[in-house]
């Protein structure tokens, strides 16, 4: 063959051979250079991805405090809830698995893709919740088929619920995730995002007692968020517990009396303050609000015309009718306007100021004394009483009892209600006090406003002779302090007589008469608002309510040594003798059955 | 056939050490990448490091010269097995690049570079002027688009590229013109456009996407980039010790045991790892370039240099395809990553080039 030489010439192709391996030796040194540069210069920054990549904190979440009554009674119980989460790395199908998990949740394909749509940014190995708030038996089919489905991860959390249903519902409150502006006005919050904390009630006075100390599990991963080690943890520290005031027993029976009406109803423990029974109605399930509503669900809730969220207790502003005559009888014995005998002839009508006033019984009631306008509810009465006084004397009167200002109970979102006198009128309207006005306000109307846990409060201090206390539910420990001011001071005497006034009512043929309770010596007095606003005038119509007037009864009992005072509001109830008084009667009645059973 | 005495003596045992050690320093490697999953993939190396040493016996003792008289033959037998390949091979991993043997699987893309060697040098042996001449040139290119077609075809783009480096060793061995190389370059940067926007798949397209910007995709081709640069930057100095490298025993890595065996050594052993590993390359690319001042003949020199340049090709573009500074395509690292035709191949290709040097002073 030619070409075949033993000693070709082969130095140009060697020179050629030996550039080219220099070449792929400087490439080599290049190569070194960045390996230097990312392994010893940059050597901190990659440890720090590494470990970032294989080390996750997952959160346990503590359970909440228990919430019990003053027998111990669960009121707010913890629950295992599950979660179902999907880890689409491990899917092997993803329309069947959606279509799968759908058909075994009972949530429907389309309810799965949209959760995970909404979380299609997480890695592909991070698990997307789809379900949450199940019970066992929802999660028992996916559960037995865990093997079919290795995409599917199920955990359990300790979640809130309240074992009475609505029961209690406006005193317990319920939970909410927190917004981003409440995280942003408390920044040494210990709250992480997504948490429930409470947004209402005792949830939210005793929310820094009821929550615990969440816990933590360190763990290493692998590429596929699977676990592979455990490397620390911090079990989660349940929240304490709070115990209330209130009693399961009454409370049940309250929320009964008010079922299929609006109103309110407030027993308060005589010897404390503390709440026995905090009824709202109408009321709702603060179960439901655990599960994260839907928009409809929130929207029926708060568009609701009977504003079934609202505490009426603490937020409803009334005017107190012909409870306002016991602040009436007090602030005229105490000024001296009227003593015990003092008489005023009612005809059942009566000329003020030029207008003809009624009286509510139209034949009239005769001669009454202090005590028997109490007993009957007398306007004609206190209409001369009021042009007696005058309304800076009642308005001193009903705030040394308490009303015009909060009384502190322990429940967020209490309203002061409103004492109108000329000062007020002066500031507020820019107008002087005319006297008509103030024959309006001593039956209790005009621009009075009073919330019932305010009239418990006042009721109370009566029943106490004088002594003040704050309603309260939780530990009077924690609650804040025992009374709402100094012992308002009216003169014993003064406080027996409308007492005296008060038991005649139930006792005697007078208006509370409804509320009697054999043996158990109730002391009240009814009251009935004519007052409707035209917004509840509205309100009414679209709830395809008559109109009529707000029904009031507030009392206790015994008269010696009081126990119990229960206040209730019945909303368009009509007279309060006819629809309030038997109403407390019942409470009345039921607290003395429980208190002689224990 | 019998080996002459005189021949075993000219073996250059040094490079046969520095591959072997490389291999080991490879099964080690695998072994930690690998050990924690099923198929005792160090073991299977173990094996295919056995079949390629006595691949590179069997190399060794045939003369050279008979492989590139017999290298048109070689050529069309794996013309032939690309496209059975294309039409037989079931699809791994996206590509059709492997054809069963029984218990074994070859790809048959690794014996085309053999091939396209051993007829290179058969085609440029005959040239004596410093510079290629037209027909040769054509007829060159002619001869490795063939099996570079059906390659790309499966499509194993990392094969492909490596045939670059062979065709291009060989042009710059054999002398270019300047219009030569101009004329090559726009016709490489013509088919290139016509390639991204015509035969490119996008999987392919966004590996080239990710080198510019890695951060742009870091769950789908970055990931890979990510995720090893990570390894080897945390490995630091020394390394987070064998078998402790979280990043491949986490299994973040991925193709730990094969494309980036590099990763998991730069993570485990650190940059001492690194260098070490560099510098048994460094020795054994030396060797064999070194090497071509030995061939008594051009088809030896060919030989050789075209084998070097295969081997120092993909070991630069591995190792510099680890840490991001090129695409991601699939280049193993030779000796070290795992694969049976992988290896063999290396370990031919050394023996082409043994077979060369053994024999520059024989006239057997």
């Amino acid at each position: 063959m030619p070409g075949e030489r033993i000693y070709e010439d082969l130095t140009l192709v060697r020179r050629r051979a030996a550039a080219a391996f220099w070449a792929v030796a400087a490439l080599t040194i290049l190569a070194l250079a960045a390996y230097w540069k990312i392994q010893i210069l940059e050597n901190r920054k990659y440890e720090e991805m590494a470990e970032a990549n294989r080390s996750r904190m997952r959160v346990l979440p503590a359970p909440r405090g228990l919430i019990r009554d003053r027998n111990g009674e669960i009121l707010a119980d913890n629950k295992a809830a599950f979660t179902v989460s999907l880890i689409r790395e491990n899917m092997r199908d993803e329309a069947a698995s959606y279509a799968a998990v759908g058909r075994l949740l009972g949530i429907g394909e389309a309810t799965v893709r949209e959760r995970v749509a909404l979380h299609r940014n997480l890695r592909l190995f991070e698990p997307i919740v789809i379900a949450d708030g199940l019970e066992a038996f929802d999660v028992a089919p996916i559960e037995s088929r865990r093997l079919e489905f290795p995409e599917v991860v199920v955990d359990s959390e300790p979640q809130r619920f309240y074992p009475g249903g609505d029961l209690a519902a406006h005193v317990l409150g319920y939970l909410q995730e927190p917004t981003p502006e409440e995280i942003k006005a408390r920044p040494e919050w210990p709250v992480r995002p997504g948490e429930m904390v409470g947004k209402t009630g005792i949830e939210r006075v005793y929310d820094d007692i009821l929550r615990g100390d969440d816990g933590s599990v360190y763990e290493t991963v692998d590429s596929l968020g699977r676990v592979r080690e455990e490397t620390g943890r911090v079990y989660p520290v349940q929240g304490d517990d709070v115990v209330l005031t209130l009693d399961r027993g009454l409370q049940i029976e309250a929320e009964q009396a008010l079922r299929g009406r609006e109103g309110v109803i407030v027993a308060l423990d005589a010897a404390t303050g503390g709440v026995l029974a905090l009824a709202s109605y109408p009321t709702y399930d603060p179960n439901r609000f655990i599960t994260r509503f839907t928009a409809d669900e929130w929207r029926q809730l708060t568009d609701d015309p009977l504003a079934p969220l609202e505490n009426r207790a603490i937020r409803g502003l009334y005017a107190p009718g012909s409870i306002f005559k016991l602040v009436m009888g007090l602030g005229g014995l105490d000024s001296g306007a009227v003593t015990r005998g003092t008489t005023v002839f009612c005809s059942g009508a009566t000329r003020i100021y030029g207008d003809v006033r009624h009286c509510w019984f139209a034949p009239g009631h005769g001669a009454l004394d202090l005590v028997g306008a109490i007993k009957n509810s007398c306007n004609i009465y206190f209409y001369a009483l009021g042009r007696e006084l005058g309304i800076d004397l009642i308005a001193g009167a009903a705030s040394r009892l308490g009303l015009g200002r909060r009384t502190g109970i322990d429940l967020d979102g209490e309203k002061e209600g409103l004492v109108p006198s000329t000062a007020w009128k002066r500031e507020a309207l820019g107008e002087p006090w005319y006297p008509g006005e103030t024959i309006s306000v001593s039956i209790g109307q005009g621009q009075l406003q009073a919330t019932p846990i305010q009239i418990a409060a006042m009721t109370a201090l009566i029943a106490r002779r004088g002594s003040p206390v704050r309603p309260h539910l939780g530990p009077v420990d924690k609650s804040g302090p025992a009374g709402p001011g100094p012992r308002s001071a009216f003169a014993a005497e003064d406080l027996e007589t409308v007492i005296e006034g008060m038991w005649r009512s139930v006792n005697d043929g007078g208006t509370g008469q409804g509320a009697r309770v054999d043996g158990f010596d109730v002391c009240g007095k009814t009251g009935s608002t004519q007052t409707v606003s035209r917004a509840s005038a509205e309100r009414l119509a679209e709830a395809g309510r008559e109109i009529k007037t707000h029904s009031w009864f507030s009392g206790f009992a015994p008269r010696n040594e009081p126990r119990v005072v229960v206040t209730v509001l019945v909303e368009y109830g009509g007279g309060g003798g006819a629809t309030a008084a038997p109403v407390a009667g019942r409470i009345f009645d039921r607290f003395r059955q429980e208190a002689a059973r224990r | 056939m019998m080996i002459d005495r005189r021949l075993v003596k000219e073996i250059d045992w040094v490079l046969l050490g520095l591959v072997l050690a490389m291999s080991l320093v490879g099964v080690l490697f695998i072994y930690s990448s690998a050990h924690y999953l099923p198929g005792g993939f160090h073991l299977r190396q173990l094996a295919w490091i056995g079949i390629s040493i006595l691949s590179l016996g069997f190399v060794l003792a045939v003369d050279y010269k008979f492989f590139v008289a017999l290298a048109g033959y070689l050529y069309v037998l794996v013309v032939v097995l690309l496209a059975a390949t294309l039409v037989f091979a079931r699809l791994v991993a996206g590509t059709k690049s492997w054809i069963s043997l029984g218990l074994m699987q070859m790809q048959p893309s690794e014996l085309a570079k053999i091939a396209v060697i051993l007829v290179f040098a058969r085609l440029f042996a005959g040239t004596r002027s410093p510079y290629l001449s037209t027909g040769r040139t054509l007829a060159a290119l002619a001869a490795a688009a063939v099996p570079l077609l059906l390659i790309v075809a499966q499509p194993d783009l990392g094969t492909a590229t490596t045939f670059v480096a062979i065709v291009g060793g060989a042009f710059i061995l054999a002398g270019l013109r300047r219009r030569a190389v101009v004329i090559l370059l726009l016709t490489a940067v013509v088919l290139g456009i016509g390639g991204w926007n015509l035969a490119l798949k996008d999987y392919q397209k966004r590996r080239v996407t990710t080198l510019i910007n890695p951060a742009g995709d870091p769950r789908g081709s970055g990931y890979q980039v990510i995720q090893s640069k990570i390894a080897i930057g945390s490995g630091g100095l020394a390394g987070t010790g064998f078998k402790k490298g979280t990043q491949s025993q986490l299994r973040f890595l991925p193709a730990r045991h094969t494309d980036f065996i590099f990763s998991v050594i730069g993570e485990e052993t650190g940059f001492l790892g690194v260098l070490t590993v560099m510098a048994l390359y460094f020795a054994l690319l030396a060797r064999m370039f070194r090497a071509v001042t030995k061939a008594r003949d051009r088809a030896g020199v060919y030989i050789v240099f075209m084998a070097s340049t295969l081997i120092a090709f993909q070991f630069l573009v591995n190792v510099l395809m680890v840490i991001g500074l090129l695409p991601v395509v699939g280049i193993t690292l030779p000796f070290i990553s795992y694969g049976g035709s992988s290896l063999l191949t290396s370990y031919v290709a050394c023996g082409l080039v043994m077979n060369v040097t053994m024999r520059r002073f024989a006239n057997v």
